[in-house]
């Protein structure tokens, strides 16, 4: 039996922004739209959803006088994500 | 990208192993110019000791090392204000501490053996300026970086010890330009 991937996970743009944060200690709303090339309403939403499941936690603030959007990914997010990478190596290994 | 996209399980691992990739690729690029920074500095201001020594035959041109911090940290703050947007990482963390142990360690070494028990400091500095290198190419896991570090450290000390006087200068000169050449192979290689 295959364990379930984790559907908040599942889905391009989520997982791309919890690939980059699990590579750094912190990361620019800025550089995550550059990274995955979303528009800022869509990438928005997909940030939230991430942070309502505590996957990711979200500061606001300023650097200098520019507003700034830091993400970081949480102890459970990086669970999760580890998790879900265990999962997808599963589903590999059992289609070889 | 699109969030509701169906993805198999190979495309997910694909996309996160490029998207790890790139992260990593654009923190070292940015560390490179910190190399390629301190390596131009060190190169100039040994070279300049040099010749100032070399044609008036006083030492006390060696103060000027301690124009380096004052020179170099004001303009990798500048360099780090381009920095702003680029994630912060363990590594960058690491390597940026690797290089403030060395600037700590070669002043406070510095005014001991000016100011209180003289010491062979080209010997010292040059072992401990190998060693961050190396030290810096390990946490990169870049190889040029550590092969350099490791002929400034090994080779250079050999050298401190066989050449006298203001010719040692120039194993300084050849650090910073291997300094600068490791930054600059680390900027195009993850370009």
């Amino acid at each position: 039996m295959f364990p379930k991937l984790d559907p908040l996970l599942h889905s391009e743009l989520r997982l791309a922004v919890m690939s980059i944060l699990a590579g750094v200690e912190e990361a620019d709303f800025t550089y995550l739209k550059k990274q995955t090339g979303a528009t800022s309403g869509n990438l928005s939403v997909q940030i939230d959803k991430l942070t309502t499941a505590g996957y990711i936690t979200v500061e606001k603030g300023f650097k200098g006088k520019m507003p700034r959007t830091a993400c970081r990914i949480t102890p459970a997010g990086r669970k999760a994500f580890c998790r879900y990478v265990e999962a997808l190596k599963e589903y590999l290994s059992a289609g070889k | 990208m699109e969030q509701n996209k169906e993805m198999t399980a190979q495309q997910s691992l694909s996309l996160i192993t490029e998207t790890l990739n790139n992260s990593r690729r654009d923190i070292l690029r940015g560390n490179s110019k910190y190399f390629i920074l301190w390596g131009i500095i060190l190169t100039l201001l040994s070279l300049l000791i040099y010749v100032c020594w070399h044609f008036t035959g006083k030492a006390s041109w060696n103060f000027l090392w301690f124009s380096m911090p004052l020179i170099g940290y004001p303009l990798a703050a500048i360099l780090g204000k381009k920095d702003q947007g680029m994630p912060k990482s363990e590594l960058g963390r690491m390597t940026g501490g690797v290089w403030t142990v060395f600037g700590a360690f070669s002043i406070c070494l510095s005014l001991i053996a000016v100011f209180a028990v003289p010491m062979h400091l080209t010997l010292l500095i040059v072992v401990i300026l190998g060693l961050a290198e190396s030290v810096s190419g390990v946490l990169l896991k870049n190889w040029p970086i550590i092969i350099a570090g490791f002929i400034l450290g090994v080779g250079g000390a050999v050298m401190a010890m066989l050449i006298k006087s203001e010719a040692q200068l120039l194993l300084f000169t050849l650090g910073g330009i291997l300094l600068a050449i490791t930054g600059l192979i680390v900027k195009f290689q993850y370009k």
